[in-house]
């Protein structure tokens, strides 16, 4: 393993840690821009320390898939963080960096959320998860689309080639990248449970999406969860960041270039959901369908275009 | 080693048929059915041999009307699937005839629906194909009429052997065609009968194996018959009996018609995305257990025709390497749903005993009455949802990879395909997810919803130890997909140098299923030491304050109306409120509202209703009246003198 390889590696794991200062980073920019003074980047620190050190309660008659969900989920968002790799570096991983595992992963995650709230019985973890369930129909259909305009120019759904292939600025010339751009920001916005799709900062049950099944988790069960929301900031971000941001081939700049890029990512974040207010539930499907045609349209013009 | 292959496979056909027969002279059936089962295994590993050592044995196909049999690794994939599903359903059997009307008539039948299974994909020349193709159509209708005396089985089975004869004929034409043209043991196939039969023998084809696949819009009598079936039937027919008619469409495609026309890949594409999608939503709303079973097998053959219809177009483009992987999507993909639903409708067998109905809405909490069966249930429904790392994700992962693989084409047809296709496929996976989540949640978790859920009662060993070994082969199928892959892809006219391996590498790509499966359960485990020994107090779920009583708990209805709201206007959703006032109170609100089958109401029910206008008009014709078919006669001669006078007639 070279030394580019270790670095590459050592970022991806330290994903785990980093996760959280990415939802830190919102809401602090988001405090910002209300004329707030907010309690700083580091406070899902503090929160996952205050979970972590509490007992749990139990909703009466839950069984062991509620009890085993948290765990389920932490794994493969775990799993997820060394899938997509950094750069076009780092070593082969037990799982592989197929864009599609990633899709899978996520998938899993949501099942299990979406069981546990069928273990507890409880209107709201049902609501919220036959919901988030109904976005994802669309959402997987929308991640796909993205994962073919981005394998266009590697021909390969492998992240680390399709990083490869997006570097430098030829990439640009094409009108099927800016459609894949499109297309996976608003994968990001589904993905990390934002507005203007969903609201991860609301008390108010009956608009829970995401928030919905972790509304009975207490204690280290709750850590485990706000973790993995953490997560899959991460995952989403560094996968828009290196498909769809510029960035160059040579490492410490390529490496540079992700970073910017996710911090970028992260202040666009905040913008938007100042800037936007939660839209209607039945409003998303119909924009992220839009956003597979955005897609589909992309791979059209690609064909017709010849390919780079 | 050839000969070894035959006798085993004879052997196993021999105690198989011996099984049945049996069971009609024998009051105890456990004997019969065990030997039903052994010849099953032997049939299976028979199957099994051939594929995975690509061995062939007996007659090739002739076009000759003699009876030949044979097998080649493809009906080798085939046998080795009667033997996944057959030996559980037959074991299952044991337990399950028993508290039925007729056991000893369903257990003969239970012998003979495999013997035809296995004529149809061994036989080698066009009189015993149909033969088999036919008993197999009879046999599961037989099977009904025996366990349900009543007037909507008789009509359903009606509706079923009359769409399947009708669709069937494209069969008979497509295979007598082939035969009168000494296509069938050719391997150049028609391709020197010009485009204009090959289209014929191809357009036949489609709709005659389409019809028994279940393709939409074919597809009526699949959720009316399947649900009715005792479950062992049940399972064989949703598992292997709508794949032998993939194998037939696979044999048509690909070595029969002589190359697929690249139009024809696309039309199997298109039908494939059609019943996948369609197949999909309509299950999701069914609260019978086994009509929703019945609806995504509709899907699943859906998704395996839909990376056949890929492999036809890479094979039109002659991309034969993609053409192979296509190709082994489609056909892993059927394996692993024989598996995955056999076990479903085994299990739907033994809730229906244990907690006594079929009804989504009146189960609830059964994972703790019925532990064995409801752990089962839970593998075969996350297999079947596309779960990694199970067998449905790797089948799916391969379909999507060959779908994304079509959509990185350089011609717009077959990307445009792929890219949708892919599209479609990936809402499939989505949709199959709210419906399978759906299942575990109201029959398994949560508290019991009516008294005769509380009760249930775990069943016995002969009927959840088959579900085990399903669940078993469901996972085994997910983790080492590789082993099979390779042998699937080398049935591809072309081949493909695929690298046999635990999980399954694509070119460009990869899907080490093992390796994910390792690290999600080193994570879980380092996850559950963390959390460390938790000491939860118990406490009421939140419901604003309120207890959660039965009014008040979640159903089939309430979990999937987010998606009935989105497509509403697709699905033609009904949904009526009243409220019921009395001296100016509010007493009480009642709402109905449901999904209609809009394939019924839209295209079955005018057509239906166009025929019996055209039979009501031909009756006037036969009015009874002697002088009237005189006149016909009449008329007929004149008629004939007149076109001999013309010279019409030649």
């Amino acid at each position: 393993m070279s030394s580019r390889d270790a670095i590459a590696l050592g970022i991806q794991v330290s994903g785990v840690a980093l996760a959280p200062l990415l939802v830190g980073g919102v809401q602090s920019v988001k405090a910002r821009l209300q004329g707030r003074r907010g309690s700083g980047p580091l406070q899902p620190y503090r929160e996952l320390r205050r979970l972590w050190r509490r007992s749990a309660v139990d909703p009466l008659g839950a069984g062991p898939v509620y009890r085993a969900a948290p765990l389920l989920v932490g794994a493969a968002l775990a799993l997820c963080l060394l899938v997509v790799p950094v750069a076009a570096y780092g070593t082969d991983l037990p799982a592989g960096h197929d864009i599609l595992v990633v899709a899978g992963l996520l998938a899993l995650a949501r099942v299990a959320m979406a069981l546990s709230a069928w273990d507890t019985g409880g209107a709201f973890g049902l609501m919220g998860a036959s919901r988030d369930l109904t976005f994802a129909v669309l959402g997987e259909a929308l991640l796909v689309m993205v994962a073919l305009v981005a394998a266009l120019p590697a021909d390969t759904t492998d992240l680390q080639a399709m990083w490869s292939a997006s570097a430098g600025g030829a990439i640009w010339t094409e009108p099927a990248h800016w459609c894949g751009a499109l297309a996976m920001g608003l994968v990001v916005l589904l993905e990390t449970g934002r507005q203007p799709i969903d609201n991860p900062d609301t008390h108010l049950e009956l608009t829970m999406i995401h928030e919905g099944p972790l509304l009975e988790y207490a204690g280290r069960d709750l850590a485990i969860l706000q973790w993995a929301a953490a997560a899959r900031h991460w995952v989403v971000l560094v996968l828009a960041a290196g498909l769809f941001l510029p960035h160059p081939h040579s490492f410490a700049p390529a490496i540079a270039a992700l970073a910017l890029g996710v911090a970028a990512l992260v202040i666009a974040l905040g913008v938007v959901e100042t800037w936007q207010a939660k839209m209607r539930l039945l409003r998303v499907p119909p924009i992220l369908l839009a956003g597979t045609a955005v897609a589909l349209l992309g791979l059209v013009s690609w064909v017709a275009g010849g390919g780079l | 080693m050839t000969d070894a292959l035959a006798i085993l496979l004879c052997t196993g056909v021999a105690v198989l048929a011996v099984g049945a027969a049996l069971a009609a002279r024998r009051p105890a059936l456990a004997p019969a059915l065990a030997a039903q089962a052994a010849g099953l295994l032997l049939v299976g590993i028979a199957g099994g041999i051939s594929l995975l050592d690509g061995l062939s044995a007996g007659s090739g196909f002739t076009s000759d009307l003699q009876p030949a049999v044979g097998v080649d690794p493809l009906s080798g994939f085939f046998l080795l699937m009667i033997g996944v599903v057959g030996v559980p359903a037959a074991v299952y059997a044991t337990g399950y005839l028993g508290a039925t009307s007729h056991p000893r008539a369903l257990a003969v039948l239970t012998g003979c629906f495999p013997l035809a299974l296995v004529g149809v994909v061994t036989a080698r020349d066009a009189t015993l194909f149909l033969a088999s193709w036919e008993l197999m159509t009879l046999i599961p209708a037989a099977a009904i009429l025996i366990s349900h005396g009543g007037g909507a089985a008789r009509r359903a089975v009606f509706e079923y052997l009359a769409i399947t004869h009708l669709g069937g004929v494209g069969v008979w034409v497509a295979v007598l065609m082939l035969a009168e043209r000494g296509a069938l043991g050719d391997p150049a196939g028609l391709a020197a009968a010009g485009t204009g039969v090959q289209t014929l023998v191809a357009v036949a084809g489609l709709i005659g194996f389409g019809t028994k696949a279940g393709l939409v819009p074919l597809h009526s009598w699949l959720p009316r018959v399947h649900p009715l079936a005792p479950s062992n039937i049940s399972a064989v027919m949703s598992g292997v009996m709508v794949k032998v008619a993939i194998y037939g469409i696979v044999r048509l495609l690909f070595e029969w018609v002589g190359g697929p026309a690249l139009w024809v890949g696309l039309v199997v594409l298109g039908l494939g995305a059609l019943s996948a999608l369609a197949g999909i939503l309509y299950a999701l709303f069914q609260r019978d257990l086994k009509r929703l079973l019945a609806f995504s097998t509709i899907e699943n053959v859906g998704i395996a025709t839909l990376a056949l219809g890929a492999a036809a177009v890479f094979t039109a483009r002659g991309e034969e390497s993609w053409a192979a992987l296509a190709l082994a999507a489609a056909l892993l993909h059927c394996l692993g749903h024989a598996a995955a639903k056999a076990l479903l409708f085994l299990a739907a067998g033994s809730i229906e005993r244990g907690a006594g109905g079929l009804d989504l809405d009146r189960m609830g909490g059964l994972l703790r009455r019925m532990p064995r069966t409801g752990a089962g249930l839970v593998v075969g429904a996350l297999a079947i949802a596309g779960v990694p790392v199970l067998s449905g994700f790797a089948s799916e992962w391969t379909a999507l990879q060959s779908l994304l693989g079509l959509g990185r084409q350089d011609a717009i047809a077959p990307a445009l395909a792929g890219g949708l296709g892919a599209a479609i496929l990936a809402t499939t996976v989505g949709l199959g997810a709210i419906c399978f989540v759906k299942v575990i949640g109201l029959a398994l978790l949560g508290a019991p919803r009516v008294p005769a859920a509380a009760g249930a009662v775990e069943v016995p060993r002969a009927m959840w130890a088959p579900v085990a070994a399903l669940g078993a082969a469901c996972a085994a199928l997910g983790l080492v997909p590789g082993l099979l892959v390779p042998s699937l892809a080398a049935l591809a006219p072309g081949g493909a140098d695929l690298a046999p391996g635990a999980g399954i590498a694509a070119p460009g790509t990869s899907l080490p299923t093992l390796g994910i499966a390792l690290a999600l359960a080193a994570g879980t485990a380092a996850l559950l030491v963390a959390r460390g020994r938790r000491a939860a107090a118990p406490a009421p779920v939140w419901a604003c304050g309120q207890a959660i009583e039965p009014p008040l708990a979640w159903t089939s209805a309430a979990f999937t109306k987010p998606v009935r709201l989105t497509l509403w206007e697709l699905l033609r959703a009904e949904s009526d409120v009243r409220a019921v006032t009395q001296d100016g109170v509010l007493r009480e609100v009642r709402h109905r509202g449901g999904v209609p089958h809009l394939f019924d109401t839209m295209l079955y029910a005018p057509v239906l209703r166009a025929a019996l206008a055209g039979a009501a008009g031909a009756r006037r014709l036969q009015s009874g009246s002697l002088r009237l078919y005189v006149g016909y006669l009449v008329g007929l001669v004149v008629l004939l003198l007149l076109l001999a006078r013309v010279g019409a007639l030649g």
